[in-house]
Parts: C-alpha cells; structure tokens; sequence
C-alpha cells in the first residue's frame, strides 16, 4: 500500500469567517485519512471510473453532433472529432499525472488552486461549476430533441416544439431524484454505459462494412474537405463538448481505489474508447446520407441514419440509446456540478452551507439545487451550440491551466509532489496541450467566447470580494 | 491467554445502531477493532459527510471505547465514511487481521455459546476464537453438527472430537464443552433452531460460492435471524499477491 503524506496547508478565511477545512493526513490506495483515525473509503474501481468518463461523454459525441458537425464541415467533421480527441488526450495525460500526484475530490479545480493558487483556482473553480451547468443543460435540451423524436415517431403531432419542455421536465427530475434517491446510482451508470458501448459496437460495425461496399450499397466518396479547411478547426471547437468527461473522473478521485493505477487508465482510456466511436460514428453517418442531408435531420441525425441501415428497429435501437446516453451525460454532470460546489465550500471559497448534507437522505441538498436549478434556466434558452461551446470554453480554461500547473509543479518540484505516474514526452506533451486548449477557444463563435470571458471576470471578482484571504496554494 | 485476538465491531455509528447490552462483557478479553461506519449516499462525498458529522461521530465513539475499556477489553478504534459498507468491513479485517466479526445484538450475561462446525475446514481458528473469547469466562461451549445422510456417526465425532481436543490445547476446560448432532435438516434451519436457548453463536464464514452468492452467507442469515450476538469467524485470506 502506498502511504503518501500530504503536505499542503490551506489557510485564512474567507468573509464569513470561515476558514478552509484542515487537508488530510494521509492518501492510500483504499482511503483518504485524516487526523484522528477517521477514513474516507476509495469505492470506485477501474470500470466505475471509466463508466463516469464515457457515460459523460458518449451522450453528446454521437447522439447529438453528428448531424449539426457534418452541416458545419462535411466529410472533413470527421477529422474535427480526431482533433477533438487527440487535445483530450494531450490534456488527458497530464491530468492523470496530477491526478495521481493530489488524488483528492475537486479534480482540475483542486490541482490548480494547489499548483497555483487561489486566484487561478478560484476561476477554474467557480467555472468548472458553471461550466457543468451549461453541460448538463446541453445535454438535456439534447435530451429533449430525442424524447421529440420519439414522438414524432408514433405521430403525435404537437402544435408546439416539446424539445425544452422536455429538456426542462427531465432536469427537474433529475435534481429532485439526486436529492431524494438514495438508489445505487453508479452500478445502473455501468449498466447503461455498456449496454451503448454494445448496441454502439453493433450498429457501427455494420454501418462500416455497409460503407466500403460489403453489402452491396458502397457510397461514392465525396470530397473530405467540401466547405474548406477553416470549418474544421470551428467544429472541433463546437464538438469538444464530446471530451469533457475525463476531466470529471478527476473530480471525484478521491473516491477511487488505487489511484496511482486507476486514474491514469480511466482517463487516458475513456478518451481514447469515446474517440474511436466519434471517428467511426461521423464516419458511418456521412457516408450513409453525405454531409449535406444529415446537417438536415440535426440533433438526431443519428436516428435517420440507423433508419436508414436497419429500418424501423434501428431507429427505436438508436432512439433508445439516444435517451439513455443524454440521460446518463446531464445526470453524471450535475452529479459533478455538485462535486465541485463541494469542494470549494470545503476550501472556504463558497458559503460552508452550500455543501451541507440533509439529515433526511444524506445528500447535498443545497449543491444539487445550486447547480439544478440555474441549469434549468440554461435549458430554457434551448440554445444548443452556444451551451455547449460554453461549456467548451470554462473546461478549456482548466485543461489549460492545469497543463501549466503541471508544468509549474515540475520546475519548483516540492517535496509533497510525486505523482506515481508521471506524463510521457515532458515538457511537450503538457505544454503543446496547454497551447491547444488556449487556441481551440479562439475558433469559437464571439458570442461563446463573450459569455465565457464574463464568467471568468465574475468567478475572479467573487474570489476577490469573498475569499481574498484564503490561500490555497501547496508549499512551493 | 496472553495474546488476545482481534474481534471486528462494525457499528453503524450515525443511525442509531449502538453498541448493545452485554455486548462489552462478552468481548472482555478481547481485542476489539471498533469501527464506527457511516454509508452515504453516492451523491455526496465521503469528506462532504465527514465535515458535518465527524464531530457528532466521534463522540460516540468515544462513549463506546469506554464500554469495552471499562469491561476489560484493549480497544483500537477507526471512523470511516464511505459508499459501500462491505467494503470498508472486508478492509478492516484484512488491516487489523481481525480473526471474527462480531454482528452486535444484545445479550445478557453469557453461559451457553452454540459452535456449529460444518467441517474439518477452518476448525483451528474456530476454537481459537471460542477459546480466546469464553476461556476465562464461566461458559459452557456445545460443538454442533447437522450431519446429512452419508455421514457416519465415527465421522461426526472425528470432527466434534477434534474440535473439542482443540479448545482444550487450546486452555479450555474440556468438562464445559458438549457436543450436539442432529441428522437429515436443513442446517440453517437447525442452527437457527437450536440457537433459540444459547445465548450467543460463533460460526465460520463459508467460502463463496454460486449459493451464497444468491442467497447470502449462511453465517449472515443466521446473524439476521438469531436474536443473539453472533461471531462470524473469518476464513484464512491468501495473501495477496501485488
């Protein structure tokens, strides 16, 4: 067992007087120990690990963009998702490194606000919160789209749009079940997960061999960069929304057995396992239909093309995983959103009240609906693509700074820093994935970047009003 | 008895389960592992649960040490918050090389322990625990066996025999043990049965198999059934190999 002492103090307080809660003693690979023999038990494995990844993921990479990516860049959208996937990786690796190093609840947040300090951390933090926000409402009005679908499929027609009504029902009840279920939640999350990787496996196994002719409906090629190169680079920004689950398997690594093993292989591995099924997926859809009709059908394009494949029982197949996969990516999110209120009301730079658990059912109450209820006014705007660039660019902003906190950590290499695994290719790797992320966010529309920047400004502006005192940054 | 052996209390310490009466004096010689656990919904995290109870959490805790302190027991004592309870108890053992577990339920003084023995498996540390525990207190031990068809009365005193040689290397006084046999039952529902005019049970874990995986460890169900405390005695772990 590996006993790793942890060495970083947190202190001052914040403007209530609160002050950051002592960090604990000890992490092992089966607990977090604090002072006076009392434990907090590491329960998720290796494959808990990685259904958080992937089932956050999954949901958007295929049963949402596919449609809006081949509209934007064609053939070419294909390759949008791979540089998606291949900055994923190259943030991926560093923050296993760190993740292994401090492998405690908060994720990204936790390792800037020590690596860097409070101000950084405060940014990050505050914006991975609002950031998770604006996924989960992406999710769920992606949710929404689906559940129309299934409508349209029995044909109940309806004198009006139900995609956010829907989207809105459906975060209601999701907050209200967080709060109130005390079910076992993460084994259903395994479940659901690999019941999409199988019927994924299926249904693109045989769109592939369906694509290069083997049975008979072989598509002519069209031209792989039909709207330019440009298109592109704006797409991977849009589609990012795709990656932004492994960064949430950090947010909860202080609950995962061996961390040092653990860590490293759920994040590198969901990033890898999500990019292959884009690739193939973008892949399949537009060979099927080409770039210009699957724009058409939208958000659940994917739905057409399995119609298409298998008829009837491939599109209910498809309409059935749609809906459990936004389901499962807006339940994981607001899961996480509540992860990362706590970990900042424990660090004194939110209210100690707002991570406070009910008596009743012994969840966080008070997180849960901090993140559910401005996530249902974010689904109210039914906007899509700006929540999810949204979304793209506070987790940017982290992935960034967290391959510059490792960068920084490397240098002054305090003694409280070994990280059992440790970034290949240093100083390339995290340093070309800090560039990548600052420059994804530059192919955004204006608008994204606007609101995200505003975010940002607040985040700092709350730190500097609440928690100016509070130091968090590790001894270095 | 100089070394005492390592007993796991598993207590839920934050919803009213408490350490019940009697249950100090039957592990009065005894090493006690005193864990005070706490199962929190996945929603929450464990140090999210541990900032707002560990106070409360510990200071019953703390009345509790002194119960098994007070009737003569040597005490070690962890708190932990977590997500899966077998878990941590499955941890504990292992770290504290606990020989049993102890299911706490009340009890009054105690003068008849039942020993059911399934088989010549596991029976060195079955009478380890027995003779560890009730050596020195004034008990009368009954060896038990439910024998199926097959199994010849010389068998069944091999075994009960061999467990009662055992408890008497083992510093017992071999006029306080009995030996019981009953035939052609179900043993569950025997143990279950009989237990009714003993005060406490010690009995083996059972390997897991396709059977106790769908119904349970027989050791868990007749925990759940017997009103008693019940000792579940740990079966040898292998070591692990890293």
């Amino acid at each position: 067992m590996v006993d790793q002492p942890v060495d970083v103090d947190a202190v001052g307080e914040n403007i209530a007087g609160e002050a950051p809660a002592e960090e604990p003693a000890a992490v092992t690979d089966d607990a977090v120990v604090h002072d006076d023999d009392v434990e907090l038990e590491r329960t998720i494995g290796l494959v808990g690990g990685l259904a958080i990844g992937i089932g956050t993921m999954i949901g958007a990479g295929i049963f949402v963009f596919p449609g809006l990516a081949a509209a934007n860049a064609g053939l070419a959208a294909t390759l949008s998702f791979a540089i998606g996937g291949l900055i994923a990786l190259l943030v991926a690796l560093p923050t296993s490194e760190l993740a292994t190093a401090m492998p405690r609840s908060g994720g990204g947040y936790y390792f800037i606000s020590r690596g860097m300090g409070t101000a950084y951390g405060a940014i990050v933090g505050l914006g991975l919160w609002l950031g998770l926000m604006f996924a989960s409402a992406f999710y769920l009005v992606g949710l929404g789209h689906y559940a129309s679908a299934v409508f349209a499929e029995l044909n109940v027609a309806l004198p009006f749009s139900p995609v956010i009504g829907i989207g809105l029902l459906f975060g209601a009840a999701l907050t209200a079940l967080s709060i109130g279920g005390t079910e076992n939640t993460a084994k259903i999350q395994n479940v659901v997960v690999g019941v999409l990787l199988v019927v994924l496996t299926v249904f693109l196994s045989y769109g592939v061999l369906d694509a290069v002719g083997v049975f008979g409906g072989g598509t002519v090629p069209e031209q792989f960069f039909s709207r330019g190169y440009f298109p592109v680079l704006t797409t991977a920004a849009l589609v990012f929304t795709s990656y932004l689950g492994f960064a949430q398997v950090a947010t909860v690594a202080g609950e995962i057995k061996q961390p040092g093993r653990n860590l490293p292989l759920a994040m590198v591995g969901s990033v890898l396992i999500v990019t292959v099924f884009y690739v193939v997926t973008i892949f399949v859809a537009t060979s099927a239909f080409g770039a210009d009709r699957l724009g058409e059908f939208g958000e659940t394009a994917m739905v057409e093309v399995a119609r298409d494949f298998l008829g009837l029982p491939g599109a209910v197949a498809i309409l059935g995983a749609g809906l459990l996969a936004t389901f499962s990516s807006a339940n994981a999110s607001i899961l996480s959103a509540s992860r990362a209120v706590y970990a900042l009301s424990r660090d004194a730079l939110l209210p100690r009240k707002a991570s406070e658990v009910n008596l009743r059912y012994g969840t966080p109450h008070i997180a849960l609906l901090s993140a559910g209820g401005p996530i249902l006014v974010l689904v109210a705007t039914g906007r899509v693509e700006l929540l999810a660039e949204v979304a793209s660019f506070l987790h940017l902003i982290m992935y960034g700074l967290m391959c510059i906190a490792l960068l920084v950590l490397r240098r002054r290499n305090p003694e409280w820093y070994s990280p059992s695994y440790r970034v290949p290719g240093y100083p390339v790797v995290p340093a070309v994935g800090a560039l990548a992320s600052f420059g994804l966010i530059a192919f955004m529309q204006p608008a994204s970047i606007g609101i995200g920047i505003v975010v940002m400004l607040a985040s700092y502006l709350w730190y500097r009003y609440y928690a100016g005192d509070v130091i968090l940054k590790g001894d270095i | 008895m100089t070394d005492r052996l390592s007993i796991l209390v598993p207590i839920r310490v934050l919803e009213g389960e408490s350490v019940p009466e009697g249950v100090p004096e039957l592990l009065a010689h005894a090493h006690v592992v005193l864990l005070g656990y706490h199962v929190i919904p996945e929603q929450t995290a464990p140090g999210q649960a541990r900032m707002q109870f560990e106070d409360r959490a510990t200071e019953r805790l703390d009345e509790y040490e002194e119960m098994f302190e007070d009737a003569g027991a040597t005490v070690e004592r962890r708190l932990v918050f977590t997500h899966d309870g077998q878990k941590t108890i499955d941890r504990m053992i292992a770290e504290h090389d606990c020989m049993a577990v102890l299911v706490p339920n009340a009890t009054g003084p105690v003068e008849d322990v039942l020993v059911p023995v399934r088989g010549a498996i596991g029976v060195d540390r079955l009478a380890r625990v027995v003779a560890n525990v009730f050596g020195d207190m004034d008990a009368d031990v009954t060896l038990y066996h439910v024998a199926d068809e097959d199994t010849t009365d010389d068998d069944i005193q091999t075994l009960l025999g061999g467990m009662a040689d055992r408890l008497a290397e083992f510093g017992m006084d071999p006029s306080t043990i009995e030996t019981r046999i009953d035939r052609d039952q179900n043993p569950l529902d025997a143990i279950v049965d009989v237990a009714d005019a003993f005060d406490t049970v010690v009995m083996g874990e059972t390997d897991p198999s396709l059977s106790t995986f769908v119904f349970g460890m027989p050791a868990d169900q007749v925990a759940n059934r017997f009103l008693g405390p019940v000792f579940v005695v740990q079966r040898e772990r292998a070591e692990e190999d890293e």
